[in-house]
């Protein structure tokens, strides 16, 4: 059992590309982006609503920035008196009221300032990263003397990989490694190299939802529960990994290749000199044997 | 056992060793001693071991000659002739002083070195106690790294010792003791001498011309002493003392010392002069020059007193620093008559560049030779932006689907307002199977299925704690075969289940 000082931190972030949802309302209304931050804030409730020293933090991962949902910047000052109101007639527990509010609030203000622009189309998913671990190193740090503290981050992913942030994204992957914070997925519609990955390495859970209306259900079995309990439970197996990297001439997906010893590139087919950084190789040929003369026996 | 070929070169009768009686043998090789009537000798030592012999002083009651060998160990002999014991013991003592020299071999060299160096360095010597006394390493693996440099002509690192200098004060300590009438005694010891011989040449140049030729070591002392030449006011009233030369010499050297000056750049010693502002305060006046013959008696007795300390310094410093030169060189050095032309060679052009340098330059603050590396040279740095992920196939969207898809969700979420109570979809879509999809008489029989296997279970856990054998025989015999019933039970409702099904 965990003791009572220990703080369980959890750290939803969640990708709010306008474009990707914008295109999935017209794809299929059921599911849109309302029905999916409703899940996210059921879940961020019952999680907070386990333990009295759960924490809760959302990041909305735009294309041009990431955004805090919750604990929002606003939540100290103006706004006191429309939350009253709505908390009193409720008869809620107040931190969830609150936490629903501000989520609603900012994720309003977060579309409603959307510029629309042709060649950022990407979630910048590496930088929503980055940025929760640094609240979370944050928290760590305001602890009081004593408390202990566990945390993780869970990504619910909409749009496809961005190629461009591979650097970006395995940099926070081993940091989170490090810090030994878990990364789960939760993907709703297309596999993510990248996330297998950082599931695979940080010892997080990767799923590919089969059904997106399901996503509560989904997000209350199999995510809400932290590590120690996930040993306890029957959870969706872990998904094979290809780890295959991709040669730097063609972009294919190789097993066996030749890797430069300066610049760490790797390619298919053997070159003396590598293309990225110019060293030139010196490899021994073998040496050539000249084949022995027969001396012919001369007939006596 | 005496071998009768050997040469005896002294035999001394009535000489106790140990408290017994007995007779001491010089040989050519070595020298022994017997007890009185025997054959035997119970004491021998060859020469070569012997380090050096002690005698007792010359008031003591007993006569003895005592032998202190290499390896630390001393024989005492007690002259016990009434009559003769000193003569012999004297008669003995030069015998030994003449043959010991001539048997010093090079080997007690190194037990003697072995010896000091284990004096001097006492941790040396525990280790030795440690571990050779008790056996743990042999002697010889023990000195086998420390006496390297021995057997090679270069002298041992250790037996550089440090030159010891000359006292400032050696004139000083002499110390003149009245004599009772009149008369002062100074006790010179050859340390005084040879520090007064070192700090004055001129003095030990004197020595060696009069000495033993016209004067006799007491009478050169005792004019030394008494000439003008030692003595404060140091005057030079012309008489004819063979020191007033000395005076001359020292006079002529000081002036060439004075006009070489020092050839440190970083040092003035110009600016140590005396401003005193009591006369005139700051106002130019012409100041009393030294080289003025009328200055009072005072002003020249105090300035006599200064040029003799000055110059005692110098020639002590100097001859500090001369070092072993001065047995090597005697040529030069009689001719460099001012003493201290060694000294001032010293200083000479490169040195001040030297001491320049020295005092501009810091060692830290230099910048540190770092290792020459090759610059990493990246002409396609892109390569890394993506990685080795391989091409995926992007999704082409139109701007105008853009456009549209932004307007479509900002509408949507302008008015988004939080509905958490109609999360589930109540709709046959749903992935976790609702009740409407298990038709109700399954669900019944399920049900009492159920039902039954829990109290069953029930019962297995009221069993425990097993206090009683009724209980024990219960849970072993009964429940096993009810719960094993229910089980098949169950199975075979399963497979029913399933037959059905397909």
């Amino acid at each position: 059992m965990a003791s009572e000082d220990e703080v369980n931190l959890l750290v939803i972030v969640v990708d709010v590309n306008p474009i990707w949802w914008g295109q999935q309302a017209q794809r299929e209304p059921e599911f849109t982006l309302s029905k999916c931050l409703d899940g996210v804030m059921v879940m961020g409730n019952s999680h907070m609503a386990l333990t009295r020293t759960n924490k809760l933090a959302v990041i909305a991962s735009h294309c041009q920035d990431s955004h805090f949902l919750y604990p929002s910047k606003s939540l100290g000052g103006g706004g006191g008196a429309a939350e009253d109101t709505s908390s009193s007639r409720d008869g809620k527990y107040e931190l969830l009221a609150v936490a629903n509010s501000a989520i609603a609030e900012e994720i309003r203000n977060v579309l409603s300032k959307t510029e629309v622009r042709g060649n950022s189309t990407d979630t910048l998913l590496a930088g929503s990263l980055a940025k929760a671990l640094c609240y979370i190193y944050r928290v760590s740090k305001e602890l009081d003397v004593g408390q202990e503290i566990k945390s993780r981050i869970l990504v619910i992913k909409a749009a496809e990989d961005c190629a461009l942030q591979y650097m970006n994204f395995m940099n926070v992957i081993f940091a989170a490694q490090k810090q030994n914070i878990l990364i789960d997925a939760c993907v709703l519609d297309s596999d993510s190299g990248l996330l297998q990955q950082a599931c695979d390495i940080t010892g997080g859970l990767y799923l590919k939802i089969p059904q997106k209306l399901a996503l509560t259900q989904y997000l209350l079995w199999v995510f809400l529960p932290d590590s120690e309990q996930r040993s306890q439970l029957v959870l969706p197996p872990p998904a094979h990994v290809d780890y295959r990297a991709a040669c730097f001439c063609h972009r294919n997906l190789i097993e066996i290749g030749y890797v430069c010893s300066v610049c760490l590139s790797i390619f298919c087919n053997f070159s003396p000199i590598c293309t990225t950084c110019e060293t030139a190789f010196k490899i021994q040929l073998p040496q050539m044997v000249k084949p022995k003369k027969k001396k012919l026996k001369m007939p006596a | 056992m005496a071998s009768l070929s050997e040469e005896v070169l002294l035999v001394v009768k009535k000489v106790r060793q140990r408290k017994q009686d007995g007779t001491l043998y010089l040989m050519a090789e070595r020298i022994a001693w017997g007890p009185e009537g025997k054959d035997r000798f119970t004491v021998s030592h060859p020469y070569s071991d012997i380090r050096c012999q002690k005698i007792s002083p010359d008031g003591k009651a007993k006569v003895q000659l005592q032998l202190v060998l290499h390896t630390g160990e001393s024989t005492t002999f007690h002259f016990a002739n009434e009559s003769t014991a000193l003569k012999d013991r004297e008669a003995a003592k030069e015998l030994l002083q003449q043959l010991l020299p001539k048997f010093k071999k090079k080997a007690n060299k190194e037990l003697e070195e072995k010896n000091r160096m284990l004096q001097e360095d006492p941790v040396l010597f525990q280790l030795y106690k440690d571990l050779v006394v008790s056996q743990v390493i042999s002697a010889e693996e023990f000195w086998a790294n420390r006496l390297g440099g021995l057997n090679n002509s270069e002298p041992a690192p250790y037996s550089n010792k440090q030159e010891v200098g000359i006292s400032g004060a050696f004139l000083a300590d002499i110390r003149p003791q009245t004599d009772g009438c009149n008369g002062l005694r100074y006790n010179l010891t050859t340390d005084i001498i040879e520090s007064i011989f070192r700090t004055y040449p001129a003095v030990k140049q004197k020595y060696s011309e009069n000495v033993p030729h016209s004067l006799t070591e007491k009478e050169f002392w005792t004019r030394f002493f008494q000439s003008h030449y030692f003595h404060r006011d140091r005057i030079n009233t012309g008489t004819q003392d063979i020191f007033s030369e000395c005076a001359k010499q020292d006079e002529k050297g000081l002036m060439s010392l004075v006009n070489k000056g020092v050839k440190n750049p970083l040092v003035d010693l110009l600016s140590l002069e005396d401003k005193t502002l009591d006369e005139g305060y700051g106002i130019k006046q012409a100041l009393p020059s030294t080289s003025n013959t009328n200055k009072t008696v005072k002003e020249s007795s105090n300035a006599a007193i200064i040029k003799r300390f000055n110059h005692h310094s110098a020639m002590v410093l100097a001859a500090g620093s001369r070092k072993n030169e001065v047995t090597a060189d005697q040529a030069s050095e009689t001719s460099s008559t001012d003493g201290n032309s060694r000294d001032s060679d010293f200083f000479q052009p490169p040195v001040k560049k030297v001491k320049l340098q020295e005092a501009i330059e810091y060692e830290d603050l230099q910048r540190e030779s770092k290792q020459k590396t090759v610059a990493l040279n990246l002409k396609k740095s892109d390569r890394y932006a993506h990685g080795p992920v391989p091409l995926q196939s992007q999704k082409y969207t139109t701007s105008q689907d853009i456009i549209n898809a932004v307007n479509c969700i900002q509408h949507e979420m302008a008015h988004y307002k939080p509905n958490l109570t109609q999360v589930r979809e109540k709709n046959n879509n749903t992935f976790l199977p609702s009740t409407e999809m298990v038709p109700s008489d399954i669900q019944g029989e399920l049900k009492h299925l159920y039902v039954a296997a829990g109290e069953l279970l029930r019962h297995f856990w009221s069993c425990f704690p097993v206090n009683t054998s009724f209980l024990e025989d219960k849970l072993t015999g009964h429940l096993e075969e009810m719960l094993q019933t229910a089980y098949s039970k169950f199975h075979i409702w399963q497979t029913r289940r399933m037959m059905r099904k397909t």
